[in-house]
């Protein structure tokens, strides 16, 4: 496992997931257990799989309720996973335990969304800061590497000087090939030294001046012929680890005056740079960033997503970015991944997964987005029907189906898209039962006509079908609510299941393997995405 | 969690508060009287007499009365009601008011600020590890503690009183031992058992409320940050969770102190508290004389008040000053 | 299908196009234990009947306290301090002038200058306002049916009863012994069955399927952006001239505010609604706007047509937000944020100068005093506030960078 800033030298991803699992159980209380009751489980998380490379920026975008957040604090194992692998920089975190686990966090954090509670509102901003540094005993000193000074003197024999280095500079100074060295210059000076101002790299001694370059502290005495001169770090670990939280947030935009204020005093985009430079605090290689900025306005995110591209520039950080803001995600990402209800339907590179998306929620997520132009209210947008279904049960195969535009049909029917949608959509409340017959009747009642079967039927054909259909399926359709009419329902779901049975439902799409723009989708079972990139992003859906 | 800051909100929050100052300055003269008491009581508080023309331990009925009381044998003229010889009157055995006032709050304060802090020390981080862990933990410990909250305060108390023994801790009172105090009791009575039971009775509130705060607190953010950096669990606890459950844990301190001296009253008054030297004992025992002689129940009673205002003034003073998110005053940077 | 009846059916209503709210040098203030907070100050705006105006702003500019002070929903310790409210409807002209001549003026009723139970009667009715968290607009205790039945009974009182302000709320039906009665008996119930089944058609109007079965549905049973819907239908009840939207798509997903926003936009057309819309949101305003105010710590910046603003920006405020936003259209290259944060909006903090002066990238001298409106390039709506609307700026004339640094900036929530 790397260091702190150490350099990756395999050419691996950096992060590696494979089918990553979380499920929350409901239902599993221990009165649940006694009454039987069998837990209910919520596949927030179900099976995702990436790669992040070192240095890039991975978005991973979707809607409410897609968990991408549980995504990320799972990924980190800020949640024990139910199923899945997570491999970072080789070894399996999973797995890890204790020691291993505690480096793994040094190397991997995360930065959350809200700003107002990610930071505990009693204890103040720079002690918020420096607790990371406290929990892994930063600074860290190895006990094997040794510490040397390289000397140079100006008008003072060489042979004069004795040099002393601490064992613990390695605090301060990063070692080199396993030697920590400190660069001292000893000085005569042509009159009696003034003292000057205090410096800590700087001591006097009669006209004897003693300068170390690195951020050490130096002293030196005069014994006679004899120039005694030692270098130590000079501070405690509790003052080392206050600079170095007064650096990060400095680094970060703030003043380091405001180190002792309480979260409160600050605005939500300050909290966030708080936020950031916690998170920065061990140097890690690895940040995921849960929708960093959407509790923010919108001009102190762009001071906040600048800030982020700079960090990442500077340090060398690898990003995992959570946001549901696909302008945001585009900006800032170099990789795409697009999640919903619990998987990753699409991931691309950025560019290519915007101007060609292969997944059809994909293209309605880009569709919706409202653009800054004048020119937006003259776009058509082709909004998606529905909600998104439940993750105690999501549908079956491709989870998308129920509001897929471009849902499948079976190859050998000859049908349009939106009779097709119309269909599959009745079909989808016949199998749920979830149409309110009785109340359908009591209002027909109320309104004085006959609650016979013809005229529920009647009502239902008024209600559910909004499209033109074909005699074959306004047939069809007739047939199943007669049957539902005589409370018959499995047979009408049977009916319709047997003629209109899509291979969306059936069958689970898998992210195509096509090269690094994977989308899935069964609309891309027969030809590769990149035959499909060609085509400028519509798809060929038998419409 | 003391951090130089916290220490300085709390002077802050002093200086500027009159009602803290009140309720600090209150404890402090009740804890004094306490401790001093065998040189405040102008009589021995427990000698007992019993009135000469009844020849019974029980005076007679009316207000103003006069009678003379034999204590150890020897006769004596006194006003029952307060006079210059008994500042407070006397009560229906011929004891000194005050001078049992002034005893009185040892047993009153000692129980029920040690009974509170024991609860405590028991029931917060029972709600701590119920509320962080949550699950099959958090119900288990739960599911204990509302057993616990079933059984009636004092039935619950005579309980474990049955269970552990009347056991009351004689201490040697320094004061009369120093030979300060004439002829006052030689030592010190603390109701150990009684005390232990009170913590035992009350934990579960304390439990409660904790764990109602951590969980909240659990799933704030700064808790999983806190995780994130591999902040162990008991640290977190320590430093994250409980502080900022402080707030409801220290309005129910104030709340439980009340309820612990009033719960030892009503114990002393069955004769179950390992010692009669209380102000709830002697609430208990001036009640059916408050028409007669009300200043029986009525002084210790104003004991009672007054120690439990200056808890809560305390307590307002504390809470206030932790919880960096009540604007006082400008706090300096 | 049924439909709602229209705007234009509605007797009083002004023609498209015509104004129909006119607001004059609206200040409200709210008077805290930090000091007086001037949360709008000397605000003007002209709405016009039918369109979308959108008001943008971040967070402390002043533009939900605007909405509240036009709906008359400013509590203590807030207070509209000054202005006008101007209210164009030649019915309720015709009514108030009867007691109130003072505050008519033609067709225009000065709603400042009437009593407050005559302004309260106006909401609902005339004025409703949807806001950004369905959740909390609805009683968790009652079905959704129920209190959009309430609301379409308030209105069908006001109908009944035009000119008096008082049917709509003032009743018999409101006194708690019938509350009592209608618990026991059914026909005391305050909410009639013509109202209910009103409710249910208003329900499908919005798009809810099943609309009779969700009418029985508590509020928690309803997913966000059905809510929302279910909170237009209840505004809509009230078969008002004039909706107030606060943020009404920024709670939720951006698929389901595509639909959300469709539908306001239909319905806007269908029955000829004026809709002022109020969000940080560009995108939404690009989508949904006629014409544009762009709001920065309690006055009007920038207003025009969406052209104006989008294209022809001319206040350095909108500049800036157009240029730190990042958009689906415009890729790559650094985002450019606006320097600094916020202003205070205490009144002994603020200073007499432009108030975007300190973070302005082209201030100027001339910026040290307060700038009037002037026109901008454009259409005639076309105004700024902003010396750069009248002449060009000058390097020469530029505030050295750090000038007003020693100013206090507030460390707001």
């Amino acid at each position: 496992m790397s260091d702190s800033g150490g350099h990756r030298t395999s050419d691996a991803p950096l992060v590696e997931v494979r089918g990553l699992q979380k499920y929350f159980y409901e239902q599993d209380s221990l009165v649940d257990a006694l009454l039987r009751t069998d837990p209910v489980a919520v596949k927030a998380v179900d099976g995702v799989s990436f790669d992040i490379s070192a240095g890039e920026t991975l978005g991973l975008v979707g809607e409410s309720g897609c968990g991408k957040s549980t995504c990320g604090e799972t990924l980190l194992r800020l949640q024990e996973p139910t199923g899945g692998t997570v491999h970072f920089d080789g070894e399996n975190v999973f797995e890890m335990q204790n020691s291993d686990l505690k480096s793994f966090r040094r190397n991997a954090q995360f930065i959350f969304q809200d700003p107002f509670s990610s930071l505990d509102p009693r204890i103040p901003i720079g002690r918020s800061v420096r607790e990371p540094l406290e929990t892994h005993d930063w600074p860290w000193t190895e006990p094997d590497v040794e510490t040397e000074a390289t000397v140079r003197t100006d008008g003072v024999p060489r042979d004069r000087v004795a040099v002393s280095v601490a064992a613990d500079i390695d605090k301060v100074v990063t070692p080199e090939n396993g030697v920590a060295t400190a660069t001292v210059t000893v000085r005569q000076l042509a009159s009696a030294a003034d003292s000057g101002e205090e410096e800590r790299g700087r001591d006097t001694s009669d006209t004897i001046e003693a300068t170390v370059e690195e951020d050490l502290t130096i002293g030196v005495q005069t014994d006679g012929d004899r120039i005694d001169v030692d270098v130590s770090v000079g501070r405690s670990n509790k003052q080392l680890r206050k600079e170095r939280a007064a650096m990060l947030l400095e680094r970060v935009g703030l003043s380091a005056d405001q180190r002792d204020r309480y979260p409160h005093e600050f605005s939500g985009g300050q909290r966030q740079r708080v936020g950031i430079a916690r998170a920065l605090a061990l140097n890690p290689d690895f940040l995921v960033l849960d929708e960093p900025t959407s509790a923010l306005d919108v001009s102190v995110q762009a001071q906040i997503l600048n800030l982020l591209s700079e960090l990442q520039a500077e340090f060398d950080l690898t990003y995992l970015l959570i946001s549901h803001d696909l302008s945001v995600i585009r900006h800032i990402s170099d990789r795409v991944a697009v999640m919903y209800l619990g998987e990753i339907v699409e991931i691309a590179p950025s560019e290519k997964l915007f101007r060609n998306p292969a997944h059809p929620y994909t293209q309605a997520l880009l569709e919706s987005v409202p653009r800054v132009s004048t020119a937006e209210q003259d776009r058509n947008i082709e909004t998606l029907s529905g909600d998104v279904p439940s993750p105690r049960n999501p549908p079956s195969g491709c989870r998308f189906r129920t509001r897929c535009p471009k849902v499948i049909p079976p190859p050998a029917l000859d049908i349009e898209q939106p009779a097709y949608r119309t269909v599959m959509d009745i079909r989808e409340r016949i199998e749920n039962r979830s149409l309110d017959l009785d109340g359908i009747r009591e209002q027909l009642a109320n309104e004085g006509k006959s609650t016979g079967t013809d005229e529920l039927v009647r009502e239902l054909e008024e209600r559910l079908i909004d499209t033109d259909l074909d005699r074959r399926e306004a047939e069809n359709v007739e047939t199943a609510f007669r049957a539902i009419a005589n409370d018959e329902w499995d047979r009408a779901a049977e009916l319709l299941r047997a003629e209109y049975e899509s291979i969306c439902e059936t069958v689970s799409p898998e992210l195509q393997d096509a090269n690094d723009h994977q989308a899935a989708c069964h609309l891309l079972d027969d030809r590769s995405v990149a035959e499909h990139r060609d085509r400028d992003g519509t798809v060929d859906s038998r419409e | 969690m003391i951090s130089n800051r916290t220490i300085s909100n709390l002077k802050q929050g002093l200086s500027s508060s009159l009602l803290a100052k009140l309720g600090v300055v209150l404890l402090v003269l009740l804890v004094l009287m306490a401790a001093f008491a065998p040189l405040l009581a102008t009589h021995d508080p427990t000698r007992t007499g019993s009135f000469s023309d009844t020849g019974n331990p029980y005076p007679p009925p009316g207000f103003d009365y006069q009678t003379t009381i034999a204590q150890d044998g020897e006769f004596e003229q006194v006003t029952v009601s307060p006079s210059s010889d008994h500042l407070l009157g006397t009560n229906n055995v011929g004891q000194d008011v005050f001078s049992r006032f002034v005893y009185g709050a040892r047993v009153s304060l000692v129980v029920g600020l040690l009974g509170t802090a024991l609860a405590m020390l028991i029931g917060v981080p029972y709600g701590l590890v119920a509320g962080y862990y949550g699950g099959r933990v958090d119900d288990i410990l739960m599911r204990i503690a509302d057993v616990m909250l079933a059984f009636p305060a004092l039935v619950l108390a005579l309980a474990l009183i049955g269970v552990f023994q009347q056991s009351t801790i004689n201490v040697p009172d320094p004061i009369v031992m120093a030979g300060l105090a004439e002829g006052m009791p030689e030592t010190i009575p603390i109701p150990g058992t009684v005390t232990i039971v009170a913590a035992l009775v009350i934990w579960v509130w304390f439990a409660r409320v904790t764990r109602g705060e951590a969980l909240s607190i659990r799933n704030q953010e700064y808790v999983k940050a806190a995780r994130g950096f591999g902040v162990s669990d008991s640290k977190i606890l320590l430093r994250h969770v409980l502080p900022n459950s402080i707030t409801p844990i220290i309005v129910l301190a104030t709340i439980q102190v009340a309820v612990i001296i009033l719960l030892e009253a009503s114990l002393a008054y069955l004769g179950f508290s390992g010692t009669t030297l209380s102000w709830g004992y002697e609430i208990e025992r001036g009640q059916d004389l408050l028409r007669t002689r009300p200043w029986i129940a009525i002084f210790p009673g104003l004991g009672i008040v007054l120690a439990v205002i200056s808890v809560n003034l305390i307590g307002d003073w504390l809470r206030d000053a932790l919880d960096p998110n009540v604007e006082g005053t400008e706090r300096g940077a | 299908m049924p439909s709602i009846p229209t705007s234009r059916g509605r007797s009083g209503v002004p023609e498209m196009g015509e104004d129909i709210l006119r607001i004059d040098g609206l200040s409200t203030r709210f008077f805290t234990a930090e000091g007086q907070v001037n949360a709008v100050s000397d605000l003007d705006l002209t709405v016009e009947s039918g369109e979308v105006f959108g008001i943008v702003g971040e967070s402390g500019s002043g533009k939900s306290v605007t909405a509240e002070s036009i709906m008359d929903l400013i509590e203590s310790p807030g207070e509209i301090t000054d202005g006008s409210v101007e209210y164009r409807n030649s019915e309720f002209a015709d009514a108030i002038s009867e007691n109130h001549p003072g505050a008519v003026d033609d067709d225009f009723v000065d709603l400042r200058q009437i009593p407050k139970d005559a302004r309260r009667s106006l909401r609902g009715s005339e004025f409703t306002m949807i806001f950004q968290d369905p959740e909390s607009s609805f009683n968790p205790s009652l079905t959704v049916g129920e209190q959009l039945a309430e609301a379409v009974e308030v209105q069908r009182r006001a109908t009944a009863n035009p000119r008096s302000t008082k049917a709509r709320t003032r009743s018999v039906e409101y006194s708690f012994g019938s509350l009592i009665a209608s618990t026991v008996l059914d026909s005391q119930k305050f909410i009639k069955p013509a109202s209910k089944a009103r409710a249910v058609e208003l329900l499908e109007q919005v798009g809810i399927p099943d609309p009779a079965k969700r009418a029985d549905e508590y509020p928690h049973e309803y997913s966000g952006g059905m809510l929302q819907r279910a909170m237009i239908a209840q505004a809509l009840a009230g078969e008002p001239d004039i909706l107030i939207a606060d943020e009404p798509t920024t709670a939720l997903d951006v698929t389901i505010q595509a639909q959300i926003l469709n539908l306001l936009k239909d319905l806007q057309e269908e029955i000829g609604m004026t809709i002022l819309l109020i969000t940080h949101n560009l995108g939404v305003i690009a989508r949904m706007c006629d014409r544009v105010g762009v709001m920065y710590a309690g006055e009007i910046v920038e207003r025009g047509t969406l052209e104006d603003v989008f294209d022809s920006p001319t206040h350095p405020y909108t500049q800036g937000l157009l240029g730190s936003v990042p958009d689906l259209e415009n890729v790559g290259g650094t985002l450019q944020p606006i320097e600094g944060s916020v202003p205070s909006l205490l009144d002994h903090e603020m200073e007499s100068r432009c108030y975007f002066a300190d973070r302005c990238p082209k201030a100027m001298e001339e910026c040290l005093e307060k700038p009037p409106e002037f026109a901008g390039p454009g259409s005639p709506d076309h105004r700024a506030l902003c010396y750069l609307a009248d002449h060009e700026y000058d390097p020469e004339q530029a505030l050295p960078p750090g000038y007003f640094e020693d100013e206090e900036v507030a460390p707001d929530e």
